[in-house]
């Protein structure tokens, strides 16, 4: 159709044009060619939107993020949608659960397959969220302005876990029984209110339909709604506390000098015609244009093609690991045969481990000061230095308290996972 | 970067590609291709042609409400030819079920037509397995932590490699079959009434509870037994009981594989309810005791005064008392030996003993067993018999031959089965306790044995100079202190108080106050303290041994402590009226009118 | 990555460069919407059960003998009507055709009790808003000499099993 001539009915040309036009409906952007496109293709879509036109150089560094946030996200995105499908086939009831374990795993099409990703992913969701947390400790990076951000990420930890710990109950099994019979044991050890916990959680004196059921409702309605708001909340502060964590943008010639000694700026510094986005209006760094080298690169495509491949190797290993292993099914529950050892989840075995030492400090006393500590470390620790840097000489003193927590934490895993036979004696793995 | 990602992204689409290619081709497809091939050339006519033309490779399923829990059973699925008459001579999957008369099959003009249908039945209600499964290690119950195997047909992995192979055969269904035909002798199920039967003569019913058939406590219940436990695991309890778990007393019983078998199907059929029983018929036999299923299993031998010894013999040997008694040279490394009981045991005693073990000791573990009352004098009139072997001079070799089975090699008292005696045996390293008693005590010991206990009275065994040389020996070897001058104990050689009601309650309030932290507040030598203490303080209330002393004992006991034990001296804070006081109390409560713990035997 | 970074910023300077740039982006996008397919076209897949939970579609009746001509047996449970005439055997649907109603056995043939359609013996519609024939299931004589009904196959109405 050429320009030139007119058709005769707009209604032709509408029809002709219908295509490109939704597509121009959905999509306001042209795949972009230059600064303007590729600031509007940020901010016209909806899944973009939240990134920020421009990111630091920094926040791109693999090395020091190492993705696990994103890795951790795309892991909850992978639960969700496993998780929901495996809700068509699974029946909270403590008769039938059992029997829909072994249907997912005999008859139902890709049931294996989609059981094995959910509970991988929910054991890498773990490990990666507790992985994300020691980045963020170890960089600093909960130092203002950044200190609620980093208090709603211990609360998505504290979520992760007992969204993981609800999940481990529902396949029925053993394994399964015991472990939250364990698990709820050490909840009821937290002093004044640790029985009522108990209670409340089984919904009964033992772990049985009741208790089912509530996990059930945990797991996938009321935790996951709130992991989401929490989540929202916690990618939100992100952008309004000035983006990731990093070094000051330290050339001292330029941040230290007064302008008027400056002299004449260089033009890859201060650009004129530079695009700001909405980062103008957004406290932190970035707002100061013209007196800072310009470490930013834009979004598109530098920062979406690094969370799509986030994203593709995250996949690529779920599918890897769930086409491999096998998630475990044990006996169905029998209630009078306990096997021995009975172990928690392994997130919980340091718990374990600690609370056959003592039970109201490795249950109760350290898991409480830990997590204490964990909340109150950006309202205690004040001091302005060592942001944006790993193991930061100036921050030692609260690296040297957080890995010694975390690694007792794993050492006491690993002896609860694997040091352990009957009777919670110590035995040899070999 | 970008190459990376074209890699990954391509690398994701493979594996979704062959997941989802894998997702439509399943073994149990084939199998039903093969079956409609197979049927197609074996049809008649031109409609059954038709027909399987139509048909298409599904699930099959068979679901049966009337056993329990609801069971889906899938196995038709593979085994898609299982009532298909035409297909007896192939393999399987795709073989038909055998027929057979002995399971109630019948044959109607050369027709078979099945007692129990596939239909109404299923297959895992017989069979076990898992029938929601439809991989074969899935279906069969091959994965390790699938309960019920198909039974006598798959073996799991970790399964003991020795067992194994004993434990495939169809005939081990007959534990299945036993769920519905609970009929005392039915033909089907013969080695579960085999089973019955040696589950009652090797006397496993003396230790053992299985509702409605026993009472034992001494090992776990074997109620539902069969549901808790798979057939390695039943196997290895009966034949080699400590490979799984280290602390277990059971005996190890002298059976033939054959009968191990028989044992394990029964126990196997013993999953807590059965099928056919309504819940009236079950209240029935819990009020009966199971009396008549347990009276037409035991099968009582009739005794002729002829052959009283002979069949005396056969019972103590067949019925498993060597599975813990020593007798010749079996050894069930539990109880005492029997070699010499004609020696030490009169026949009342051995009777009395047999009818109710606690009555001659008090703390005794041995159950008391159903023989009849001919059974048992055959038995005892046997044992009185025994004269064991004639011992040697020296200390060194009677001690070897009569003491070390209870005393121990070191003589401190861990012998071999002293662990399964109550009171333990005595530590005769002790040289506070060896030295403190005069030797005329000790030798007497020996050669009256102390009531009550284990101890028998070795006199018609041993002579005085032979005692004298067996202690000689535990002198100079165990307790290697030699024995010092005693020093005279100022001991009242009656009881200066008199019995009465007054006397008792103060010695009661006293021992209260003062014993019970060992002792127990009964008197039972089970008091808090106890758990730590050996050898563990004296059961008061073991009437034999408490009637067999005398006042000036329990007064020196008291007041001067024993030596070698954790018993105190008291002299220093209680007077002799005091103790007057509790050795009446401790008196009381043995008198033969009150009746101690266990002075009568239990009806 | 950070090489990367640099070459973005010096972009579409080199054509053979931006080509080889464009492929590899088709080859993601490809990867990526497959797998996106993929999974869709999986997910129903997965939804759809193999095997239902309630009873078999596929069942056996019991034996011929159990059948004497002439009746009309309507077996609830299992939503058929068995009919025997002579050495004739069928099987009859009694779900009603409308909304799935079990229908009952009339002196005509079948009624149902929701909204008044009417069949008869053979299942046509005589009357109602039933809008199709009650259909008939394949029913086999098996190998074992069992009545063996299979509910998913359709046969037209008037195929009978001859013994």
């Amino acid at each position: 159709m050429s320009p030139a001539t007119p058709p005769k009915s707009s209604f032709l040309a509408a029809l002709m044009g219908l295509p490109r036009n939704v597509w121009h409906s959905i999509f306001r952007n042209p795949l972009p060619s230059n600064d303007l496109e590729r600031s509007s293709t940020s901010f016209t879509n909806f899944f973009l939107h939240i990134h920020p036109v421009k990111v630091h150089k920094n926040s791109l560094r693999p090395t020091y993020t190492f993705g696990l946030g994103l890795i951790s996200f795309f892991l909850f995105v992978i639960l969700i949608v496993t998780g929901i499908l495996l809700m068509f086939y699974y029946v909270p009831s403590t008769t039938q659960a059992y029997d829909r374990m072994l249907d997912l795993r005999g008859s139902v099409a890709f049931g294996t397959l989609l059981r094995n990703m959910h509970r991988w992913s929910a054991h890498g969701m773990v490990a990666m969220v507790f992985l994300h947390l020691c980045r963020v400790f170890l960089t600093g990076s909960y130092k203002k302005p950044r200190e609620f951000n980093w208090v709603v990420g211990v609360i998505l930890f504290l979520l992760t876990l007992f969204m993981s710990f609800t999940g481990y109950l529902l396949p029925w099994d053993q394994l399964a029984f015991w472990a939250i019979t364990v698990g709820t044991a050490i909840a009821g050890y937290a002093p004044i209110v640790g029985k009522d916990i108990q209670f409340l959680l089984m919904g009964g004196t033992s772990v049985g339909q009741e208790a089912l059921l509530r996990f059930y409702v945990l797991h996938v309605a009321v935790l996951p709604a709130i992991l989401t708001l929490m989540i929202a909340i916690h990618f939100w502060r992100i952008r309004k506390d000035g983006g990731l964590s990093r070094p000051e943008d330290a050339d001292p010639k330029i941040t230290l000098e007064p302008m008027e000694s400056a002299g004449a700026p260089k033009a890859s510094v201060l650009e004129p015609k530079k695009v700001y986005g909405f980062q103008g209006l957004v406290r932190g760094p970035l707002t100061k244009v013209g007196q800072v080298p310009d470490n930013t690169v834009f979004s598109w495509p530098n920062l979406f093609l690094a969370e799509l491949f986030t994203f593709v190797v995250t996949l690529s290993a779920i599918l890897i690991l769930s086409l491999l292993f096998n998630a475990p099914l044990e006996e169905p529950v029998n209630a009078l045969h306990p096997p021995n050892p009975a172990k928690a989840p392994w997130y919980f075995l340091g718990l374990q481990e600690m609370v056959s030492y003592s039970a109201f400090w490795g249950g109760i006393g350290v898991p409480t000061i830990f997590v204490l500590l964990l909340l109150g470390a950006p309202y205690l620790d004040r001091g302005p230095k060592g942001v944006g840097k790993w193991f930061s000489r100036d921050r030692l003193l609260a690296n040297t308290i957080f890995i010694t927590f975390v690694v007792a934490n794993i050492i006491f895993v690993i002896i609860g996972t694997f040091f352990r036979g009957a009777n919670w004696a110590f035995v040899s793995p070999w | 970067m970008r190459l990376a990602l074209a890699i990954g992204t391509f690398f994701i689409l493979v594996i979704h590609g062959v997941v989802f290619y894998n997702q439509f081709f399943h073994q149990w497809e084939r199998n039903q291709h093969a079956y409609f091939d197979q049927a197609r050339s074996l049809a008649k006519t031109d409609a059954e042609r038709a027909t399987l033309a139509n048909r298409r490779p599904r699930i099959e399923q068979i679901v049966v409400s009337n056993f329990g829990e609801t069971r889906v059973d899938r196995c038709t699925t593979c085994h898609i030819a299982a009532d298909d008459p035409r297909f007896t001579t192939y393999a399987e999957p795709l073989k038909s079920h055998p027929y057979s008369a002995a399971m109630g099959d019948v044959q109607k003009n050369g027709k078979w037509e099945r007692r129990h249908k596939f239909s109404e039945f299923g297959c895992t209600v017989c069979h076990d397995g898992q029938g929601r499964g439809l991989e074969p290690e899935y279906a069969h119950g091959a994965d390790e932590y699938w309960p019920d195997p198909l039974l006598g047909y798959t073996t799991q992995a970790h399964w003991r490699k020795d067992f194994a192979p004993k434990l495939k055969g169809r005939e081990y269904m007959q534990a299945n079959c036993a769920q519905c035909h609970t009929d005392i002798a039915f033909p089907g199920t013969a080695l579960v009434t085999k089973g019955r039967e040696l589950f009652f003569g090797s006397n496993c019913y003396g230790c053992h509870r299985i509702e409605g058939l026993s009472d034992g406590t001494i090992g776990p219940d074997l109620s539902d037994v069969g549901k808790k436990w798979k057939l390695d695991y039943l196997w290895g309890r009966i034949a080699d009981p400590k490979s799984i778990l280290a602390t277990s007393i059971m005996p190890r019983f002298n059976l033939k594989d054959e009968e191990i078998k028989a044992l394990v199907v029964f126990l196997k059929s013993r999953k807590g309810r059965n099928f056919a029983e309504t819940e009236i018929q079950r209240f029935k036999v819990k009020l009966t005791g199971g009396a008549e299923l347990v009276q037409a299993t035991i099968k009582p031998v009739q005794i002729n005064a002829a052959e009283i010894l002979k069949q005396g013999e056969k019972l103590v040997l067949d019925r498993a008392c060597t599975a813990c008694h020593k007798l010749g040279d079996r050894d069930g490394g539990i109880a005492p030996d029997l070699s010499q009981e004609g020696l030490i045991k009169d026949a009342a005693w051995i009777y009395d003993h047999f009818k109710n073990p606690k009555a001659t000791m008090p703390d005794s573990i041995m159950p008391a067993f159903r023989f009849t009352d001919d059974e048992f004098k055959a038995m005892t009139a046997y044992l009185v018999t025994l004269k064991g072997a004639p011992v040697t001079a020296s200390g060194e070799g009677i001690y070897k031959a009569l003491c070390l089975r209870c005393h121990g090699e070191k003589g401190d008292g861990h012998g071999p089965i002293a662990e399964h005696l109550d009171p333990y045996p005595r530590d005769l390293t002790k040289d506070g306790f060896m030295n403190s008693k005069p030797e005329a005590r000790l030798v007497s010991s020996v050669r009256n044995g102390v009531a009550g206990t284990s101890m028998p009275a070795w006199g018609k065994l041993l002579s005085e100079e032979q005692a004298k040389a067996v202690l000689g020996y535990i002198q100079t070897t165990f307790t290697k202190e030699p024995r010092r001058e005693l020093k005279p104990r100022a001991v009242p050689e009656k009881n200066p108080v008199a019995m009465g009601k007054d006397s008792v309650a103060r010695g009661e309030e006293l021992f209260v106050n003062r014993c019970a932290g060992c002792h127990g507040k009964k008197g039972d030598g089970k008091g808090p303290n106890s758990l730590d203490i050996l050898p563990k303080p004296r059961n008061l209330r073991n009437s034999f041994f408490v009637n067999s002393v005398d006042d000036k004992r329990l007064f020196e006991s008291i007041l001067y402590g024993v030596q070698g034990t954790a018993m105190p001296p008291w002299i220093d804070q209680v007077s002799n009226n005091d103790v007057g006081d509790l050795v009446n109390f401790i008196r009381s409560i043995n008198q033969k009118e009150k009746g101690g713990q266990h002075a009568a035997p239990v009806q | 990555m950070a090489v990367n970074l640099k070459r973005n910023s010096g972009e579409d300077s080199d054509g053979g460069k931006t080509s080889r740039r464009r492929m590899l982006g088709w080859l993601t996008g490809a990867g990526l919407f497959g797998s996106a397919g993929l999974s869709a076209v999986s997910n129903f897949v997965f939804i759809r059960p193999r095997a239902t939970y309630g009873q078999p579609q596929r069942f056996s009746v019991g034996k011929p003998e159990d059948y004497p001509s002439g009746t009309r047996a309507i077996l609830a449970a299992r939503g058929i009507c068995i009919v025997r005439d002579g050495a004739r055997l069928a099987a009859i649907s009694i779900t009603c055709t409308h909304l799935g109603c079990t229908v009952g056995a009339a002196d005509t043939g079948f009624a149902c009790p929701c909204h008044g359609s009417r069949f008869d013996q053979d299942g046509n519609v005589t009357g109602g808003p039933a809008p199709r024939p009650l259909p008939w299931f394949q029913i086999t004589l098996a190998p074992n000499g069992e009545i063996e009904v299979d509910k998913d196959i359709e046969v037209t109405p008037g195929s009978y099993l001859t013994l």
